[in-house]
């Protein structure tokens, strides 16, 4: 009940915005079925990334390196694809994330280095990594590859995309894990206040890495899917994919400061972005002002959060 | 709530308000571009076109600016065609990873018009608009072949643009023409005056003989300038080059460059418009149509320099 509440004000958000898109984008094109099927593909990738994102943010932290992550494990998993087949490349792709994972985690428990830097750092490496294949240029998934692209492409009964139901799988997951469990609650302790938790006895580092090995496996999942919806690996892919998610982690009410936040409210607050970033197109609103608009809605959105936690 | 908050939600809402309306009352049939940027004036200037054409039936132009980001454009894309556009014009960020966008496009029977950039799949789109490419590398290698038919050449490259393979091919197809002209090397240069000017000083010490020079394109053309300058051998090398972008119209003008191929964004969004309308009134269109560049020398520079 106590959730419900919080969320109340996201859930009225949402609705009014697409009251006012159903509204204002011609010919009542908005709200319709295969519309709004569609707008749940293309949050599939930021709803995974943040989900991740918001376990970081929750106990303090950062992770930058999702987005270069995600073009790396793309890349690798399709380099591997003529070779290994579908679950070689999955396992190549989802270990390579694993690996950055656990080198961020491993330096953010057992160092005094920020994870701000920490992630900044291995999102160059990852990134440079991923331009070492095909001299930067994208790699192909051959059309024969129909497991991998369904990844992606295919929709279950011919209406539900994939990518919809492995994010909303990913979703149950973090969430069962975030409010369900004992490491769960460490996490929030952790983020509540660090030397605290350590006091009363809760293993801090072996926390802290899974945190990251967790956002770094969830970064990879979205390669998997990124490189699948577009039928090739792109090593340049995913710029700005941390930010993005950051906003969705910020505007679904998780405090940038550690400590509070739910795995539904971020759920919620990535739909709010690909609300806004579909309607913004449908209604034929110039780019620059899109820019402008989604810059003050996410204003908007943590502000009165803030306020209403005072 | 108070009376700041009050103020934020009434900017929301008017500047929200104030957009949806623009858009419900325009009429017309709708039409969309999707650009890999609008960070560069060549796409502004592309887009313009397309947009006079359009605007000029009586239709509208959504632009929706990819940001270097494929698969923001594959929702961009997926977003307008929900909305039954006539025609879709596209340049491509990841010219494999437009696969699906062409294929959703195709299954619902809006035609693609590629802008520019070529994609792979050349049987998912209408047709294909970009510059002669090849022809812009002929006609500087002939410019060159003119004044100096028994040049010594270099040639930097930026090999991973298609744009700049056909202007290549072009130049080296239109220098076996001319057995007096020799091509001493060809480097990598990255396309900018940054990336060009290091290896334009190192060609320069490497072949004292050295006398004309083809970088691809007008930045790397002012690097290369550059490094001539700083060797203390201006005059003597003559550099020809593709674009014709303002500041390479001045540097001609001022006589430190002798040509430069233009291209003419403009004039190929235009075409990609018409090529829309051709085919939405039943005509048949080619497959690649190549919009014709135009050499810029010092005759002629002044009358495509716009302003002071």
């Amino acid at each position: 009940m106590k959730t419900l509440r919080q969320l109340l004000p996201l859930l009225i958000a949402i609705v009014l915005l697409v009251a006012f898109f159903a509204f204002f984008v011609p010919g009542g094109r908005f709200l319709t079925v295969s519309n709004l099927l569609d707008l749940t593909q293309q949050i599939s990738i930021n709803a995974i990334l943040a989900f991740g994102m918001t376990l970081a943010i929750l106990i303090g932290g950062i992770d930058l390196s999702v987005g270069a992550v995600v073009a790396l494990a793309g890349t690798v998993a399709v380099a591997v694809l003529p070779h290994a087949g579908w679950a070689g490349a999955a396992v190549a792709g989802m270990g390579t994330a694993a690996a950055f994972g656990l080198v961020n985690g491993t330096c953010a428990a057992k160092t005094r280095m920020p994870p701000f830097i920490i992630t900044l750092a291995t999102m160059l490496v990852a990134r440079g990594t991923a331009l070492r294949f095909n001299e930067g240029r994208p790699l192909p998934v051959p059309d024969s590859e129909t497991v991998f692209l369904n990844l992606g492409n295919a929709r279950l009964f011919g209406v539900v995309p994939v990518p919809a139901l492995i994010m909303l799988g990913a979703f149950a997951l973090t969430a069962l894990l975030l409010h369900r469990t004992a490491f769960g609650q460490h996490l929030y302790a952790i983020g509540g206040n660090r030397e605290a938790a350590r006091y009363v006895g809760i293993p801090l580092a072996r926390r802290e890495t899974t945190v990251y090995v967790l956002c770094s496996l969830l970064a990879g999942l979205a390669g998997l899917i990124h490189s699948s919806q577009l039928y090739s690996a792109e090593p340049a892919a995913g710029q700005g994919f941390e930010l993005n998610a950051i906003a969705a982690v910020v505007v679904g009410g998780t405090s940038f400061t550690g400590g509070i936040g739910t795995m539904p409210g971020t759920l919620i607050g990535a739909v709010i972005i690909g609300i806004l970033d579909k309607g913004l197109n449908q209604a034929g609103v110039h780019f620059s002002l899109q820019y402008i608009i989604k810059g003050l809605v996410i204003l908007g959105a943590v502000w009165l959060d803030v306020r209403r936690r005072k | 709530m108070n009376r700041l908050s009050l103020l934020f939600l009434g900017i929301c809402g008017a500047l929200l308000v104030g957009c949806g309306k623009q858009s419900v009352e325009s009429k017309g049939r709708l039409f969309a571009a999707s650009f890999q940027t609008m960070n560069n004036p060549f796409f502004v200037e592309l887009n313009d076109g397309i947009k006079q054409v359009v605007e000029s039936h009586g239709d509208r132009l959504v632009t929706l600016d990819a940001q270097f980001n494929s698969l923001k454009q594959k929702g961009d894309v997926a977003d307008v065609l929900q909305q039954q556009p006539a025609a879709v014009f596209l340049n491509p960020v990841n010219w494999e990873g437009v696969k699906g966008t062409l294929i959703e496009a195709k299954r619902q029977n809006v035609p693609v018009i590629v802008v520019d950039a070529p994609v792979n799949d050349r049987d998912l789109v209408l047709c294909q608009v970009a510059s002669d490419n090849v022809e812009a590398g002929r006609l500087a290698c002939e410019a060159l072949a003119k004044i100096k038919p028994d040049a010594k050449v270099v040639i930097l490259h930026l090999s991973v643009n298609k744009a700049c393979i056909d202007r290549v091919d072009g130049f080296k197809a239109e220098m076996a023409k001319h057995p007096g002209l020799k091509l001493l090397d060809v480097q990598e240069a990255k396309g900018t005056t940054e990336g060009a000017r290091p290896v334009m000083r190192d060609l320069l010490g490497r072949f004292p003989d050295i006398n004309a020079v083809f970088p691809i394109n007008d930045p790397s053309a002012l690097g290369c300038i550059s490094a001539i300058e700083s060797a203390g051998r201006a005059g003597q090398v003559t550099v020809v080059t593709v674009d014709g972008s303002q500041e390479a119209l001045r540097t001609i003008l001022a006589g430190k460059l002798h040509s430069s191929s233009a291209q003419f964004p403009r004039q190929i969004g235009k075409v990609a418009a018409e090529k829309a309308y051709d085919h939405l009134a039943g005509k048949p269109v080619e497959k690649d149509i190549k919009v014709p560049v135009k050499l810029i020398t010092r005759e002629n520079a002044a009358e495509f320099l716009k302003g002071p």
